[in-house]
C-alpha cells in the first residue's frame, strides 16, 4: 500500500500558537528573558551567538535606565542583571532595540543617529554587530521570542510594527515581490511543524534566482515543543501496546509506571528528527522510538536496583516501592515488549528495514550493557579510573549507544537508509553528543534541583558513581586524601552518609572539577556540532535537521 | 520532419529526452493523475528507453503510483504534431494507462479545449537545453480506478505537454511548474480561466533562470508575461509526512533525502497594466524518484496538489478564481553526491 493519507502523521505536526510571556520589568529584563527561551528553546542559537562573542563582555545600556551585562559561557550566553568589566558597551533607545529585532527591518534602519551606539575596539565592536545580526536574524525567527517582543512593544506603547503586507497587491515595476509566508499566516490550518517563522524566500526577482532546494543558512527548530510533542505522542503508543490484561497490580500496572513519570523525550525526538531529516515520514520512528524509550525504562529499573538509586523522576524508584523481585521481573517484560515493538514494524516498513532495526537494537543492548558492567566492574572492585578516556570509553557505551547514537541510527534506518557508512558518520556525531549528555548529567545529579531533575541529591556520591569529575579529584588531591576517598567509596552505601558526600562536592567545587567537567561536557558538545555540520553536509537543510542541530546544544545547556 | 508530437529524428545521446505529460483535476476536485511518458536516448544510437508512470492521487486515500512501465493501450491522444489520434467513435477511450499490477489504471477519452502555449526554452550548460510546450484545458471523461477508491466514472480538467531536449540532471538544477484551470461541475467547453506557470533554475547559473505566466480565458490565450515581468516567492516546509516517495521501489533502495519542498507558492507578473498574482498553498506531495544517467544523487519530481488562488487584472477589470492546481517542485541530482563522501 502507497497510500499516505492526509494528517498522516499529523500528531507529530505542531500547531502554531503564542507562547504566554511573563511580566517584563524592563528593557534588561526583556533581553534576559530573551536569552532564557533561546537556552531552553534553541541552545544551537545561543551556541552560535556565544561563538561570535567570543571572550567579550558586553555591558548593555538601556534607553530605560536598566543595565546588563552579556557574555559567552560554555558554548551558550549568560546574562547577569550586574555591572562587569566590559570590553564593549552598547547603548539601545527602545526603538532601536525593539527594531533591531524585527524580521522586516533591514540592518541599516535600525542605524538612527543617537537611537543605537558602541564603543569597544573595533574588532569586538564588529564581534558584537555579528551577535546581534545573528540574534535578529535567527532568534527572531522564533514564535515565543517573537510572543515576547510584542508583548513589550504593546507594554511600551512602541506602536511602530510594521503594518502586514496587504496580500493583494498590484503587482508592478516598484512593488514589492510576492509574501509567501503571509500565505501561511493568514491560514488557521498551518503546520508549522515548529514554533519557528516561515519568512519568505524570492525564487526569481526578474533578474536571478536561487533554487527552491536551497535555504541561506541553518534552519532552526523550536526544541522544547518538538520533545514535548515527541515524548506525549511515543508515550501514547507505549500506553496503547502495554498489554491490557492480568496481573495489574503486579505487572501491567508496574510497566506504565515510569512512562507516566514522563522524561525529556529526547531518544524520541531523536528518533522522529533523524527519520525526517532522512527524507523519511516522521510517523515511521514511532514505534521504534516506542521500543528504545521501553528499552531505556527497563534499563532504568534495573539500573535503579544495581545502582541502589532511591528515587526516579522525581518519584519513589521502583524497588523501592514494589520490591526488588516485582522490579525485576517488570523490567523484564518490558524488554520483552519492547523486543515485540520492534518485530511490529514489519507491517509498515517492511522485513528489510526491520531486521536492521533488530541488528541495531541488538548492538545497542550490547554496547549498554557492556558500559553499564565496566562501571559495575569499577566499584564491585573499588577502583576508580585514572584516565579521563576511561570515563569517555564507559559513557560512550552505557549512555552514548542507547541515548543518542542508536536512536538516530535507528531513525534513518526507519526511514530506509542502512548503508553502514552513512549511519556511522551519524553515529558519530551523536557518539559526542551521547558523551557530553551524560557528563552534564553526571554534573546535575550534584547541582541540579531535585525536583527538576527528578534523581536524588547527590546521588552518584551516595552511589559511588565513576564520573568525570570523582576522576578529576582524584587526580588533584593529595595521596592522603586520595586513599580516604576510595575508602569512603569502597565502603556500602548505607555508610556513607549525606554530609559525606556533601563534603566530596566541596572537595570537587574546590579542585575545579564540577568546572573541568562542565568544561568538558561543552567541548564534546561543540565537536559534535563542528562535525554535524561538516560530516552531515550531504543530509539537505529542513526542520527535522534544524531539530537535530538544537539537541547537540541542548545536552549540556539543560537543566533537566 | 515532424509527424507527431516530435520529430523523427533519431536520438543523438543518453541525454537527450523526448515526454508527454498529462495532468487531471477531477470537477470535484477531490482527485488528481499525473502520467508521463519518456523516450530516452542511448549512447549506442540503440532503440530508445522508453518509461511511463501513473500516479494519482485521492483527497481520503493520499496517492498511488504504478512503477517505471505502465502500460498503455494504444497509441496516445496528444495535440502537438499532425497525426493526433481521433477515434472515429467520440465515446472510445484515446488514453489508457495501467499500472501492471491493474490498479492505477485510467481509461479516458481526453479532448483539446484550448491553443497550446507558445514553447518555452532554456539553455543552460553549455550545449544543454529543454523545449516544453504546454496547453491547459485538455477535458477527460471516463473510468478512473486509484486501487483506493472503487472504480468510477469521472470527468476531469487537466494539462498536457510536450517536452524535448537534451541535459543533464544534475546541470538542470530543477524547476517550478504548475497549472490551475477553474474547474466548473460540468465537462463542456474550454474552463472559464486557466493559468499555466514555469520557472526553471539552471544550477550555478543565477541569471539564467526561465519563468513564464500564462493565462487563458475560454480556451485561448489572453495574457503572456516573460521572464522580467515574472517574480517567484515560496515560504514554509511541507511536513515530510505529507511527501510520499514513489514508485514505491524507491521507498525500498535507500533513496536520499531532498530537500522538503515548500509549504507555500507566490508568484505575480504584470505586463503594462496587466497584471496577475497567484497563491498556492500545497497540501499532499508524491516525489518521483527519477535515476540519474550522470550522478548518483537522483532527481525527484514532486507533483504537489494544492489549492491555487489567482488574481487578475486585465483591460482595466478585475477577476479572481480559486481552483485546485498542480505544482511540480523538481530538482535534487545536483545536491552533494554520495561518492564524493566516500
Amino acid at each position: 500500500m502507497l497510500s499516505n493519507k492526509p494528517g498522516y502523521g499529523a500528531q507529530l505536526e505542531l500547531e502554531a500558537r503564542d507562547v504566554s510571556v511573563r511580566l517584563i520589568q524592563d528593557a534588561a529584563d526583556l533581553l534576559a528573558q530573551t536569552i532564557d527561551i533561546l537556552v531552553q528553546r534553541a541552545p544551537s542559537i545561543a551556541a552560535a551567538a556565544a561563538c561570535e562573542m567570543g571572550s567579550i563582555v558586553l555591558a548593555l545600556h538601556f534607553g530605560d535606565g536598566s543595565n546588563a551585562t552579556l557574555s559567552a559561557r560554555l558554548n551558550s550566553l549568560a546574562i547577569a542583571r550586574t555591572q562587569a568589566n566590559a570590553t564593549v558597551e552598547c547603548f539601545f533607545n527602545d526603538l532601536s532595540l525593539v527594531r533591531l529585532y524585527d524580521l522586516e527591518l533591514r540592518p541599516s534602519q535600525v542605524l538612527e543617529q543617537g537611537a543605537f551606539d558602541v564603543r569597544g575596539p573595533a574588532d569586538q565592536v564588529l564581534a558584537v554587530w555579528r551577535t546581534f545580526r545573528l540574534l535578529s536574524q535567527r532568534a527572531a525567527g522564533l514564535r515565543p521570542v517573537q510572543s515576547l517582543w510584542r508583548a513589550y512593544r504593546l507594554a511600551r506603547n512602541l506602536n511602530f510594527e510594521v503594518p502586514p503586507k496587504d496580500r493583494i497587491h498590484e503587482p508592478g515595476p516598484g512593488s514589492d515581490p510576492p509574501d509567501a509566508a503571509a500565505l501561511l499566516r493568514d491560514s488557521e490550518s498551518v503546520h508549522a511543524q515548529s514554533a519557528s517563522v516561515a519568512t519568505t524566500r524570492v525564487l526569481w526577482d526578474r533578474n536571478a534566482g536561487q533554487g527552491w532546494w536551497t535555504f541561506g543558512g541553518p534552519q532552526d527548530a523550536d526544541l522544547f515543543d518538538v520533545m514535548e510533542v515527541c515524548r506525549r505522542h511515543v508515550a501514547d503508543k507505549i500506553f496503547a501496546l502495554i498489554p491490557n490484561r492480568r496481573p495489574v497490580d503486579s505487572l501491567y500496572g508496574l510497566m506504565r509506571e515510569y512512562p507516566e513519570r514522563g522524561g525529556k523525550g529526547l531518544r524520541p525526538t531523536l528518533c522522529v528528527a533523524t527519520c525526517g531529516a532522512f527524507g523519511g515520514h516522521r510517523e515511521d520512528a514511532v514505534l521504534i522510538a516506542a521500543a528504545v524509550e521501553m528499552f531505556h525504562n527497563a534499563f532504568l529499573i534495573h539500573d535503579d536496583i544495581e545502582d541502589e538509586s532511591i528515587r526516579r523522576r522525581g518519584k519513589r524508584c521502583l524497588h523501592t516501592e514494589h520490591g526488588i523481585p516485582l522490579a525485576v521481573n517488570t523490567g523484564d517484560s518490558l524488554n520483552l515488549l519492547a523486543v515485540e515493538t520492534v518485530l511490529r514494524n514489519i507491517d509498515g516498513l517492511g522485513l528489510a528495514r526491520t531486521l536492521a532495526l533488530i541488528e541495531e537494537i541488538i548492538h545497542m543492548c550490547r554496547e549498554s550493557l557492556e558500559g553499564q558492567a565496566i562501571e559495575l566492574g569499577w566499584i564491585r572492585k573499588a577502583v576508580v579510573p585514572t584516565r579521563d578516556a576511561d570515563y569517555i570509553n564507559m559513557v560512550s557505551k552505557k549512555t552514548g549507544w542507547y541515548t543518542t547514537r542508536s536512536p538516530c541510527r535507528l531513525g534513518a534506518i526507519a526511514a530506509g537508509h542502512t548503508r553502514p557508512y552513512e549511519l556511522d558518520l551519524i553515529g558519530s556525531v551523536f557518539r559526542e553528543v551521547g558523551v557530553a549528555f551524560q557528563i552534564q548529567d553526571d554534573v546535575l545529579n550534584l547541582l541540579g534541583e531535585e525536583g527538576l531533575y527528578g534523581k536524588e541529591a547527590l546521588g552518584d556520591l551516595l552511589e559511588g558513581k565513576r564520573t568525570l569529575m570523582l576522576i578529576h579529584l582524584m587526580r588533584t588531591i593529595t595521596k592522603g586524601e586520595r586513599t580516604e576517598l576510595l575508602r569512603w567509596l569502597s565502603s556500602p552505601r548505607d555508610d556513607r552518609s549525606l554530609t559525606e558526600s556533601r563534603e566530596v562536592l566541596h572537595m570537587m567545587t574546590r579542585n575545579g572539577s564540577i568546572e573541568y567537567a562542565r568544561g568538558a561536557a561543552a567541548k564534546y558538545a561543540a565537536r559534535g556540532a563542528q562535525l554535524f555540520e561538516k560530516t552531515l553536509s550531504f543530509i539537505p537543510e529542513s526542520e527535522d535537521k534544524a531539530i537535530l542541530r538544537q539537541v547537540i546544544h541542548y545536552v549540556n545547556t539543560r537543566m533537566l | 520532419m515532424s509527424s507527431g508530437p516530435f520529430t523523427k529524428l533519431p536520438f543523438s545521446d543518453v541525454l537527450e529526452r523526448r515526454w508527454l505529460h498529462y495532468a487531471f483535476i477531477t470537477v470535484d476536485g477531490r482527485q488528481a493523475m499525473i502520467a508521463n511518458f519518456a523516450m530516452l536516448g542511448d549512447e549506442n544510437g540503440a532503440e530508445p528507453t522508453q518509461t511511463s508512470v501513473l500516479l494519482m492521487y485521492h483527497r481520503d486515500h493520499g496517492w498511488t503510483c504504478s512503477q517505471w512501465h505502465a502500460q498503455q493501450g494504444r497509441e496516445l491522444w496528444t495535440s502537438y504534431g499532425s497525426r493526433a489520434f481521433v477515434p472515429v467513435d467520440p465515446l472510445e477511450p484515446n488514453f489508457e494507462v495501467q499500472s501492471l499490477a491493474g490498479t492505477p489504471s485510467v481509461s479516458l477519452r481526453l479532448t483539446g479545449t484550448t491553443t497550446p502555449a507558445p514553447a518555452g526554452v532554456g539553455h543552460f550548460h553549455g550545449t544543454h537545453w529543454k523545449r516544453w510546450q504546454a496547453q491547459p484545458g485538455v477535458l477527460a471523461t471516463g473510468q478512473w480506478a486509484d486501487g483506493m477508491a472503487p472504480s468510477r466514472q469521472t470527468a476531469a480538467v487537466g494539462y498536457h505537454e510536450r517536452v524535448h531536449g537534451r541535459w543533464g540532471w544534475p546541470e538542470m538544477g530543477g524547476w517550478v511548474f504548475g497549472f490551475c484551470n477553474q474547474l466548473a461541475d460540468r465537462v463542456e467547453g474550454p474552463p472559464n480561466w486557466a493559468v499555466v506557470f514555469a520557472l526553471l533554475q539552471p544550477r550555478d547559473e543565477r541569471q539564467n533562470h526561465r519563468a513564464m505566466v500564462m493565462l487563458w480565458r475560454r480556451g485561448r490565450m489572453v495574457l503572456y508575461i516573460p521572464r522580467r515581468g515574472v517574480r517567484v516567492s515560496v515560504a514554509g516546509q511541507l511536513p515530510r509526512d505529507r511527501v510520499l516517495a514513489t514508485p514505491g521501489l524507491a521507498r525500498l533502495l535507500d533513496t536520499s533525502a531532498t530537500a522538503p519542498i515548500p509549504a507555500a507558492l507566490c508568484i505575480d507578473g504584470y505586463q503594462g497594466r496587466d497584471w496577475i498574482q497567484i497563491n498556492y498553498r500545497c497540501r499532499s506531495a508524491a516525489r518521483l524518484v527519477v535515476p540519474s544517467e550522470t550522478s548518483f544523487q537522483p532527481f525527484s519530481v514532486h507533483e504537489v496538489v494544492g489549492d491555487m488562488e489567482v488574481r487578475v487584472r486585465m483591460r482595466d477589470s478585475n477577476a479572481v478564481f480559486t481552483s485546485p492546481g498542480i505544482v511540480e517542485f523538481a530538482g535534487g541530482a545536483s545536491e552533494r553526491t554520495w561518492s564524493a563522501l566516500q
